[in-house]
């Protein structure tokens, strides 16, 4: 079955792994994730100074919080979000695949692929959702 | 060159009033700012005509609001100009009224911070950015990933935030102006329904509707209308910055070093030297964060202070007399101008039951989401 990005100009739903989108600044060297495109943020470099540039989906854990309320609409609470400081990029904010706790900050996570429902007939919806690394590297 | 606004002509609080903070309902956004601004040019002994300008501070309720309640004070062609800025709408509509009055441009001007919760939007999808997180996360679950990582980093307790809303709760009983009115102990105030992280129900601030009106005026302004000097707050400093890009570390605390730091250097005065501080805790953790941000606290100790009581009324300094955003309550545009009402209150030693004894000088912090931040800080009559 063909997968689509929940989150469509974010990732490459076809990659066996997933990997992150961003831009990074051919003047100053800073690493944006979601991409920008209009001028850089550090440095107000123009566009054309702006590279796509895959980001590895891999990192250690800042911050997480179990949600129990939120904005959106058919979304199931609770979910664990996570703040990840990526290994090569910026912090981001991105849903954690399973329950974490406080006491799980500071640890090395990556991103898995997390089927989100059906989109159609022949197509299903996923999103990258992190996971802890444990012990052998295994997810 | 350039300078600060307290390089210029001195600016005076004169004048203050409020319209209760209350849950939404069928009063008019109209109802609710006339009400504040009569009892504001009441308690500063000036008729409406003496006003040179006015700015609205306004984020949820609707566009071009200003001229449609101010001109029931008798419509007396005065510029007049909505400021948003999120969260500190009313506390840069304040700075533009300070700026009006600093510069010569007035004599007599007013901030005015009044809205209904009816329209809340944010920019991020008129700009068209998607992130990963999208509306799963909302506001509080910035917050709640704050108050983890700062239990991670110091060994707090979920209890020690709790204890905040203890204290506000607290102050917020006795301001007859709060949403909240109720005092709580850290059992109700760690009740479900647990909202996102540690936060619970009662460790996020209620956002409502009201009205805060602040009448600034210039010495030529005092002396012409006879104002009352010995209950005219000097405003000593303003200061206004935006978020840069702080490489990982905590751009809210980053922010609140950054331009409270600013408002203090350009009043003269060290965070050591204040006694009264109204401060952004729309979150619990919020107010552990900017006490430490302002100096107030050593990093990571500012739990064991609270505990202590040295941000009580009463204590080493008092960290929302009012109540804070979390008991007076965050009606939006209102807030940051009802902070600068409570000082004006307090620093006057008008501020009955809930009186810091003292009181000399204040500091007055809001941010908004995008991110900005706005801090004023106000001396007591000579």
């Amino acid at each position: 079955m063909a997968k689509s990005p929940l989150h469509p100009g974010l990732y490459d739903p076809t990659l066996e792994h997933p990997e992150l989108q961003g831009t990074s600044c051919a003047k100053c060297g800073s690493v944006f994730f979601p991409p920008i495109t209009l001028g850089c943020e550090k440095c107000g470099a123009l566009p054309d100074q702006l590279q796509a540039t895959s980001i590895a989906a891999t990192g250690s854990l800042h911050s997480i919080a179990t949600v129990h309320m939120h904005a959106g609409k058919d979304i199931e609470a609770p979910f664990t979000i996570a703040e990840i400081q990526l290994d090569n990029g910026p912090l981001i904010r991105a849903v954690m695949s399973g329950a974490a706790t406080p006491a799980d900050i500071g640890s090395r996570v990556r991103a898995e692929w997390v089927s989100i429902g059906a989109a159609g007939e022949s197509e299903e919806k996923v999103e990258p959702r992190f996971t802890i690394i444990t012990e052998g590297g295994a997810a | 060159m350039t300078r600060s606004l307290s390089e210029l002509r001195p600016v005076y609080v004169v004048g203050i009033g409020l319209h209760p903070y209350q849950r939404p309902g069928e009063t008019p956004y109209t109802a609710l700012g006339v009400h504040a601004i009569r009892q504001a040019l009441s308690d500063s002994g000036l008729d409406w005509p003496a006003v040179q300008s006015a700015y609205t501070g306004t984020a949820t309720t609707a566009m071009g609001l200003s001229r449609l309640m101010y001109r029931h004070l008798g419509a007396t062609g005065i510029p007049m100009a909505q400021v948003e800025n999120a969260s500190a709408s009313g506390s840069t509509a304040f700075r533009q009224a300070c700026i009006d009055v600093a510069a010569g441009l007035t004599n007599v001007s007013i901030a005015v911070g009044v809205d209904k919760p009816l329209q809340v939007g944010m920019p991020q999808r008129a700009a068209g950015i998607k992130d990963l997180g999208g509306q799963r996360v909302a506001p509080f679950t910035h917050f709640a990933l704050l108050a983890n990582r700062y239990i991670h980093e110091h060994g707090a307790t979920p209890e020690q935030f709790g204890m905040i809303a203890v204290k506000n709760a607290r102050n917020g009983a006795l301001n007859p102006n709060a949403q909240r009115q109720k005092p709580r102990t850290l059992e109700e105030v760690m009740e479900p329904p647990q909202i996102s992280g540690p936060l619970t129900r009662l460790q996020c601030c209620p956002v409502g509707e009201g009205a805060a009106a602040v009448i600034v005026a210039s010495e030529d302004g005092i002396k012409e209308f006879g104002i009352d000097m010995s209950r005219a707050v000097r405003v000593l400093s303003s200061a206004s910055r935006s978020e840069a890009v702080y490489d990982g570390e905590n751009f809210d605390v980053a922010l609140t070093v950054e331009t409270t730091g600013i408002a203090l250097q350009d009043a003269g005065v060290a965070a050591s030297d204040l006694d009264l501080v109204e401060l952004h805790d729309a979150f619990t953790v919020e107010e552990m964060l900017y006490i430490e941000a302002m100096g107030l606290a050593p990093t990571g100790q500012a739990a064991a202070q609270i505990a202590e009581g040295q941000f009580d009324i009463g204590g080493r300094v008092a960290v929302s007399a009012s109540g804070g955003l979390l008991s007076m309550g965050h009606p939006i545009g209102p807030t940051g101008a009802g902070q600068i009402c409570e000082l004006t209150t307090q620093l006057r030693g008008e501020g009955g039951q809930r009186q810091h004894k003292g009181a000399r000088l204040g500091l007055a912090h809001m941010v908004g989401v995008g991110a900005v931040c706005v801090a004023h800080v106000l001396a007591a009559p000579e």
